[in-house]
């Protein structure tokens, strides 16, 4: 599918759902199935976000339709308030439990949130079954339809049009959401929560907003169906509807969003088919469908693994680059070159009895490049954890910036100007390289969920994305940006790397075998930029096996071994010290 | 030459619609080890890939006469070839002796555990943490047991993949004099290594690959003195960034 095309979906999308129940080629039962099939297609888009996207598994979307629909249910039938007045309640109440469910559930990894999911989605289903309020297990019948004035929607070609506007502008909604910053951070966490979190996502939030973000799609859903069925009882709303929503967004392609869609239409119009011809070809009224449909399933997923859509439309889309004016974004004043701007004094971390690193001090000044060195573990990779504080130190204290560090979390460090990379490469595969590197710069938008709901953050995410195209330029892989991530050598990914840490204009960089894989060429470029930073006044702290590399840039040294400092100092000095060159370089340098 | 151990002809290989590898053609002679230079982003790694049977690709590959290019993985494995990948890929939650017998998972009892003690006594550290998980092993231990294990198949060929990535000066020598010690005791070598002027020193033939096509080959003497190459690749030994 071309851009183009893609481009002129939604509307054409929507057009076709306003004309076609009235064009009269559609039979009324198709029209109803239709409706039915709008429902689940907005669980199933909660569903792609929340599995598809965020990685998170859940079997009980079928009871947040619930909320949206007893909610309805009640405040009409027991209130009379007008069904529009209850659409924002029901919505609020929804989102209300799922904050509440969510922040229980959310954090559980694993397969142990799946089956969270399970276990509320049960309990829930006996809530809305023993609850007199709620008509126990027969439910609430005579629930008010929609009224435009004093027309009322009955007529399922009308309900048709209020069904689909409402997927249509979930779909505009759920799109405009992954195309944002907040949209990367969420897409970034399945495959590299560490490194979102180095760059300041707060990871717990992030899976909440989707958490509750899906169930309020299923809320509305509930709202849907309580005014179209006119009934509500709590059968809709158990486990195995929920095992069916999850079916639906996964035969469409989880992770997709016109996926939900074609999983919604193909689960709902295939299981309907199977129970009509079944029947007919063997002739027996058992629950064959059941059977054949579970069957038929195994082959789809058998046969398309990642789904319907993709075999379709090809894979996603990369983001768009120029869609707004470039305006430049605040930068961070630096300190002074050559005042103090890190100590750490005695840092030590202990696993167990094993001691990693062992009362480790040293400085960086600004506008300086200290190289840390050592051999294979020493405690270098670790002492960036403790820096960046990814883990809790034993004991011993870092300032940095005259502020000293304490129980800070990996988002407030990013925050306070330091910016790392990773010795094991943490980049999202199937992530274009831009919006890797736009992660970077998460700090420095401040848009929020509801803003990227409308797309009124053009203007920042296009200084955001701009300022992401050109860091990657400096480190030499500008005409990569729209591959994905996953298609790029390991000697490429450790420079992405670099160009994420950029993003967030930090007072420090620390980076972790920058060199590692790179031929000669690359390192010279690689060392003329970091010169380059360095007379733009950041520090650099570099941990790197490349001798050559680490003397000709590094000002100073700290050599390591099994966790202590052994020798700092000019490179010129550290390489003749007998103590390195037994325990590091191997008796000749 | 002598006679090539193996032999890819004309191959081609794509990442879906994106072609990363055209038309290479290379030869690996027995007890030999050969190199291949060349950029980030050349396509070395998807070559090795390609011959190991980790990616489909276009073109033949013969291996000690018999053409193994339409072959599953593990066929290979069984015919004697062998994969260090550049990110070790070693079975982080099992301790280093699981590690290696998996590796000797294709060959009999015996022949196992015979492989296990030649292993032990080439690199004695591994013995060291026989029992120690391989996810805590230090980085140098990593690639230590990530070149034992592809030892304990008993390849005929070895194909290493940045074996100095990541590692201390020391350990490299280490890694290199064991790579020189494998083609001593008749194993060859395919060696692609960020390290190109030490790669060409144990190497006695290097190919250049650049933009998924090989722009130059010769002996290791031929290729060092070619000041294009050394001033994109093998630096001046020594060299100042």
């Amino acid at each position: 599918m071309t851009p183009s095309m893609r481009q002129w979906l939604p509307p054409l999308f929507a057009l076709a759902a306003l004309i076609a129940p009235f064009t009269g080629w559609m039979p009324p039962y198709w029209i109803t199935l239709f409706n039915y099939i709008g429902l689940s297609s907005l669980v199933a888009l909660g569903l792609v976000l929340l599995t598809g996207v965020g990685g998170m598994t859940s079997f009980g979307q079928a009871a947040f339709v619930g909320f949206g629909a007893y909610t309805s249910a009640v405040l009409t039938l027991d209130y009379g308030i007008s069904p529009w007045l209850t659409l924002p309640v029901s919505l609020l109440v929804t989102a209300l439990g799922a904050l509440l469910i969510g922040a229980l559930t959310v954090r559980l990894s694993g397969h142990y949130l799946p089956l969270g999911t399970i276990a509320w989605g049960i309990a829930l289903f006996y809530v809305f079954g023993n609850s007199s309020t709620l008509g126990a297990h027969d439910g609430l019948s005579g629930v008010p339809p929609l009224r435009v004035g004093t027309h009322a929607i009955i007529d399922p070609r009308e309900y048709f049009v209020v069904v689909w506007i409402a997927v249509v502008l979930a779909i505009v909604a759920t799109r405009n959401l992954l195309d944002s910053r907040i949209g990367r951070a969420i897409r970034a966490l399945r495959r590299g929560a560490v490194a979102a979190e180095s760059f300041g996502v707060n990871a717990p939030r992030a899976k909440l907003i989707v958490f509750v973000y899906s169930a309020v799609l299923a809320g509305l859903a509930g709202w849907l169906y309580a005014h179209f069925q006119r009934s509500v009882s709590p059968g809709a709303f158990g486990v195995n509807t929920g095992i069916e929503y999850l079916i639906m967004a996964v035969i469409g392609g989880a992770g997709r969003i016109y996926g939900a869609i074609l999983g919604a239409a193909s689960v709902t119009i295939l299981k309907d088919q199977l129970q009509n011809i079944l029947p007919w070809i063997i002739g027996s009224t058992g629950n064959y469908e059941t059977i054949v449909f579970g069957a038929i399933l195994v082959l789809v997923l058998e046969t398309a693994p990642s789904g319907l859509w993709p075999l379709i439309s090809g894979p996603p889309p990369p983001p768009k680059l120029t869609r707004a004016p470039d305006v430049p974004l605040p930068q961070r004043p630096k300190p002074a070159p050559g005042t103090p701007l890190l100590q750490v004094n005695a840092a030590r971390k202990t696993f167990g009895g094993l001691v990693a690193v062992n009362d480790v001090s040293f400085e960086v000044a600004a506008g300086e490049i200290l190289g840390l060195i050592g051999p294979n573990g020493a405690g270098k990779s670790t002492t960036f954890d403790l820096l960046t504080c990814v883990q809790p130190r034993t004991s011993g204290t870092i300032v940095f910036c005259g502020k000293p560090l304490s129980g800070e979390r990996p988002q407030d460090v990013a925050r306070l100007g330091i910016s790392r990379t990773f010795q094991h490469v943490h980049l999202a595969p199937d992530m274009s390289v831009i919006e890797n590197v736009a992660l970077g710069a998460h700090l420095r938008g401040s848009a929020g969920t509801l803003r990227a709901f409308a797309h009124l953050e053009r203007k920042e995410e296009a200084a955001l994305l701009n300022n992401a195209k050109r860091q990657l330029e400096r480190v030499g892989l500008g005409d990569q940006a729209l591959s994905l991530a996953g298609s790029l050598s390991l000697g490429q990914l450790r420079l992405v790397e670099i160009a994420r840490a950029l993003c967030p204009d930090p007072i420090l960089l620390l980076l972790d075998e920058p060199a590692a894989g790179l031929r000669v060429g690359e390192k010279k470029e690689l060392a003329r930029l970091l010169r380059e930073l360095r007379g733009e006044g950041m520090s650099v702290l570099l941990v790197e096996h490349d001798m050559d590399f680490v003397m000709s840039l590094a000002d100073r040294l700290v050599v390591l071994d099994f966790g202590q400092k052994i020798a700092q100092g000019a490179p010129k000095d550290v390489r003749s010290d007998p103590r390195v060159l037994e325990a590091y370089l191997g008796g000749v340098a | 030459m002598s006679e090539a151990l193996l032999s890819v002809g004309d191959i081609h290989v794509s990442y879906g619609r994106v072609e990363a590898v055209h038309g290479v053609s290379l030869d690996v002679p027995k007890a030999s080890i050969v190199t291949v230079i060349g950029a980030n982003g050349a396509g070395k790694t998807t070559l090795l890939n390609a011959i190991m049977g980790v990616m489909k690709g276009k073109g033949s590959i013969r291996f000690d006469g018999k053409a193994v290019a339409d072959i599953s993985l593990e066929a290979r494995v069984a015919n004697g070839l062998c994969l260090v990948p550049e990110r070790r890929e070693l079975f982080a939650s099992m301790p280093v002796e699981d590690n290696l017998l998996l590796g000797g998972f294709r060959r009999s009892r015996a022949e196992r555990s015979q492989s296990l003690e030649d292993v032990y006594a080439r690199f004695p550290r591994l013995q060291e943490r026989r029992r120690q998980l391989a996810g805590t092993l230090s980085g140098g231990e990593r690639q230590m047991l990530a070149m034992g294990r592809a030892l304990m198949a008993r390849p005929r060929l070895l194909m290493l993949d940045e074996p100095s990535l990541g590692l201390a000066p020391r350990i490299v020598r280490d890694v290199f004099h064991i790579i020189t010690g494998l083609k001593d005791a008749g194993v060859s070598i395919l060696l692609i290594e960020q390290n190109a002027r030490a790669a060409l020193q144990v190497a006695s033939y290097a190919y250049v690959l650049e933009l998924g096509k090989v722009t130059a080959a010769g002996s290791s003497a031929e290729i060092t003195n070619n000041p294009r190459l050394v001033e994109s690749y093998l630096g001046l030994g020594g060299a100042s960034y």
